[in-house]
């Protein structure tokens, strides 16, 4: 087949079919997901102001109380982890956003110019680039080389971190003129493509996930004030 | 002397238990990270010189995730190595913590549901 049909696919119908998956099936799984769920779930927890002493706490007791309870949580065991974990996503997901050569695509071909503002300098964007690329080496060395986290890893695994880093290490690659440009935008485009195609439908839907389960359903760890549970 | 009472696993009903908790089985497979994050939260975990064996994710993952990806079709031996798990390895305090939110003591309890069907149980006498 001939390259510049590819490179046309791939630019062209495959960017909406990418994006019309990614959208539609974060909607349906979410849909679905909301629906296993029984709303008006009789609430059973004690109500805080019962939990708390009947003692006023000072303001350093409630500080020390408050920092005993950060110890006690999986900031305070992990906190290696849970801050590369953080920094990972932060950067994973908010990098495509404010790459120049997106922001010029996006006006080239659908006249959307102020997205062009708020474009990070190349400087910027090779430092959160190499920020994801580090973390994801960390994630990968730390899936060989611990016990107890090779002792659940699977090779889905490393394809899944494979896939979530490709499209950083190709357009870092391409745009520092590394390797052929023509192959590494292809690779580049068609890994994020895929990536978006499988958010809704593979282990990236925790993306969305987390926020379904944490904030909504009722737990001793949930977070906000959750008002359901799973009805399965 | 168990392993003599039924030496077969009893396919079928292993899999209708399956069928019945489909969703929430598939939820915790699919929405497990392997970030093994879990860990600490475990007691067992941490009095046991941090053996995998007793990690939470990895109790669900081995017991009914494995009987869930083999869809039942288990032997004798491998029903037991996962009643060691669903059984001696976990007490179901309800302790445990998962990041993404999944009900890891649920899951487990469905594994001691399936091994119980199969006339597993608890070795209290080990």
């Amino acid at each position: 087949m001939n390259l510049t049909i590819i490179y046309n696919l791939i630019q062209g119908p495959l960017v909406w079919l990418s994006l019309t998956v990614f959208i539609a099936g974060i909607a349906f799984q979410t849909w679905r997901l909301t629906k296993m769920m029984q709303t008006n779930v009789n609430d059973r927890r004690i109500p805080e102001k019962e939990l708390i002493a009947p003692k006023a706490l000072s303001k350093k007791e409630n500080f020390l109380r408050k920092l005993f309870f950060l110890k006690l949580s999986v900031l305070g065991v992990n906190p290696l982890v849970v801050f590369i974990s953080l920094i990972f996503h932060l950067c994973l997901l908010i990098t495509p956003i404010f790459v120049t050569a997106h922001a010029v695509l996006l006006e080239k071909f659908f006249g959307i110019g102020w997205l062009s503002w708020f474009s990070w300098s190349p400087q910027t964007t090779h430092f959160t680039t190499g920020i994801v690329l580090a973390c994801g080496f960390f994630f990968v060395v730390r899936r060989v080389i611990i016990r107890r986290v090779r002792a659940i890893t699977t090779i889905y695994d490393f394809m899944m971190l494979a896939l979530a880093l490709t499209p950083f290490l190709t357009g870092y690659l391409a745009h520092e003129g590394m390797g052929d440009y023509s192959s590494m935008i292809a690779i580049h485009i068609l890994s994020g493509e895929l990536m978006l195609i499988l958010i809704p439908f593979s282990k990236f839907f925790h993306m969305i996930f987390f926020f379904l389960s944490r904030f909504t359903i009722v737990n001793e760890y949930s977070l906000g004030a959750p008002k359901r549970s799973w009805q399965f | 002397m168990e392993s003599n009472t039924n030496p077969t696993p009893d396919k079928p009903v292993i899999q209708s238990i399956l069928a019945e908790h489909k969703k929430q089985i598939k939820i915790g497979l699919t929405m497990c990270a392997h970030c093994s994050l879990c860990a600490e939260s475990c007691f067992l975990y941490m009095s046991h010189e941090g053996d995998p064996q007793y990690m939470p994710s990895y109790k669900f993952l081995h017991s009914v995730g494995r009987l869930y990806k083999k869809k039942g079709d288990v032997s004798r031996a491998q029903l037991e190595t996962m009643r060691d798990l669903v059984f001696e390895n976990c007490v179901l305090c309800t302790r445990c913590y998962c990041p993404m939110g999944i009900d890891i003591p649920a899951l487990i309890t469905l594994g001691r549901r399936i091994c119980r069907s199969q006339n597993l149980f608890r070795n209290y006498d080990r």
